[in-house]
């Protein structure tokens, strides 16, 4: 708990280190998984800024002196482990050990085929995080987003850290939008495939698809209600672009927004009451926010074009994109408490499509930067900007699993 | 606890006492949502859609969907032609430039199809006859990053069904 403390409440970051890895029996293949398991390990534990990594002391193989060169360094707390491959079969044991002690403070055993090193990483660097936070870290998670390297635009997924990139769907279509469930098992997304903008969830265990919302016009931006149990989505049918909630099977629960204006990009509140969304009804697009049942809009002032909010996981901010006069897109932070506006991106061209990572600490958007649209990743408070992975052609509107 | 009572209670009359829920079955089924008509739009689906020279192509002003006074002699002389072959389906195609938003684009491409299709109405073309559909970025004619581009990228695009 006083750990707990000390990363989050304070924002101090207590050494750690990560020993790296040894191999129970010493085979050469052993040693190969020793070297890429750490490597992934070791740069989740960057990426989720919790730790100060202090680097130079011994492996660990359980003696008291390398403990104490580690404590030499500074070192409080030391990460290590021992990895065995057995055929197609990888373990590895991961430790925590208190350096001043030198007790064991954490232990678990993680197993998979050898070609799932990378998730076995991921899953010891969330579950340190996890014990040292009481919130499971983020290196297991996703980024599902559209790219239109084959011509047409087609939905993607990668890893949170880039890697795996996989494409999900070959309709020779427009595909756009994609949107997870909370449950992480479906991608909501609009596609042309059948002569119309339909909403369509792809399931990711099957690559099943089934429609969703087909009123012919737009159904569009679908996103779902924490508790997975709505969806909000805008749809046309004939008349001006509204807000409305249906069920994830499609059926109509209510018309949200009754404007002769746009009204689109909706995204729900944490708690589920509220939907901050997009309405051109000043002329130009700004973000609002209403009550579940359609009520109670009121406008968050902004001064520029703004559009594509996402609201926070822990609920006290609004991330979105607003350009200010003849300026290019950047990434803006609302907090709702202090109500004030603070800016994530500046001079790199057009940055747009945020979205959150599931622990609320980071955001995954859209740049053209590099002269292209590529998915790019930020720390919500500004810092380490870091393009996700080199992928062909143009990428569009990541969304971060749960 | 005693709000979500009320929530619930409200969800469960608006989910049995709306006698127009449907559930989709396939995707030529179409929900309707509440407090809407049927959308009175010819079907669009499963059809190819294809541009002819007797219909032009109208362009609008940047984030407007307002028809411009030479776009309306444009869809005047659309219309009549329309007119004189009143048989003929036609899907109205709406378009964005790549500034804005993907979905914001999405909603101005259809309110650009839908003030065409308004105008067709008003200038006696059967509006029955009349489909729409919003490209918003998606589909531009000219990929560049440009003022130029993007002024012919925001337009409306009357298709006839290829035959």
């Amino acid at each position: 708990m006083d750990v707990y403390l000390s990363l989050s409440a304070h924002g101090q970051r207590t050494d750690f280190a990560f020993a790296g890895f040894i191999p129970e029996n010493e085979s050469i293949e052993e040693a190969k998984f020793c070297r890429m398991t750490g490597a992934v390990l070791r740069a989740d534990l960057l990426f989720s800024r919790y730790f100060n990594l202090v680097e130079g002391g011994p492996f660990f193989t359980g003696k008291d002196e390398e403990l104490l060169k580690w404590a030499d360094l500074g070192v409080d707390i030391l990460i290590a482990g021992w990895v065995s491959v057995s055929g197609e079969n990888l373990k590895v044991k991961a430790a925590m050990m208190d350096v001043g002690s030198r007790r064991h403070i954490w232990q678990r055993t993680y197993k998979g085929t050898v070609h799932e090193y990378r998730r076995l990483a991921h899953e010891i660097n969330d579950d340190i995080v996890l014990h040292f936070t009481g919130e499971r870290g983020i290196a297991h998670t996703k980024i599902v987003f559209t790219n239109n390297q084959t011509g047409k635009k087609e939905l993607y997924v990668m890893d949170y850290d880039g890697q795996n990139v996989r494409r999900l769907t070959s309709d020779n279509s427009i595909n756009i939008l994609p949107e997870w469930s909370p449950d992480g098992e479906e991608i909501l997304y609009t596609t042309y495939k059948h002569g119309n903008p339909d909403l369509y969830a792809l399931k990711l265990s099957n690559n099943s698809k089934r429609a969703v919302s087909v009123v012919q016009g737009l159904n569009a931006a679908g996103s779902y209600s924490p508790d997975g149990r709505m969806i909000a989505l805008t749809i046309s049918a004939g008349k001006n672009p509204n807000l409305y909630l249906i069920t994830p099977r499609g059926e109509a629960l209510r018309k949200l927004t009754r404007g002769t204006s746009i009204e689109t990009s909706p995204s729900f509140a944490p708690n589920g009451r509220e939907i901050v969304f997009i309405s051109d009804k000043p002329g130009y697009p700004q973000p609002y926010i209403m009550n579940l049942d359609g009520t109670n809009i009121r406008r968050l002032y902004t001064e520029g074009f703004s559009d594509s909010p996402a609201w926070s996981p822990r609920g006290d901010m609004i991330v979105f994109s607003m350009r200010l006069g003849r300026e290019n897109y950047d990434l803006y932070i609302y907090n709702l408490e202090r109500d004030r506006i603070s800016r994530l991106t500046q001079d790199e061209k057009n940055n747009e499509n945020p979205s959150w990572s599931p622990d609320g600490r980071f955001i995954a958007f859209t740049s053209t930067r590099s002269g292209r649209s590529e998915i790019y990743v930020i720390a919500a408070d500004g810092s380490g900007q870091k393009k996700v992975a080199d992928i062909p052609g143009a990428s569009f509107t990541p969304s971060w699993s749960p | 606890m005693f709000k979500k009572a009320i929530f619930i209670l409200v969800a469960g009359v608006f989910l049995f006492g709306c006698a127009k829920k449907q559930v989709l079955k396939s995707d030529r089924d179409s929900m309707v949502p509440p407090g809407q008509e049927d959308v009175d739009e010819t079907s669009i689906r499963y059809d190819d859609w294809t541009k002819i020279s007797e219909l032009k192509t109208v362009n609008f002003d940047y984030d407007s969907s307002v028809l411009t006074d030479s776009a309306r002699a444009v869809l005047k002389k659309n219309a009549e032609y329309l007119k004189s072959n009143p048989d003929i389906t036609v899907l109205v195609a709406g378009h964005c430039d790549e500034r804005g938003t993907i979905e914001y684009n999405l909603a101005l491409g259809q309110r650009r199809a839908a003030a065409v299709r308004r105008y067709y109405g008003n200038l006696g073309v059967k509006l029955g006859n009349i489909g729409t559909i919003s490209y918003g970025e998606e589909d531009p004619v000219d990929p560049a990053s440009n003022e130029t581009a993007w002024s012919k990228n925001r337009r409306a695009e009357t298709k006839v069904r290829k035959k």
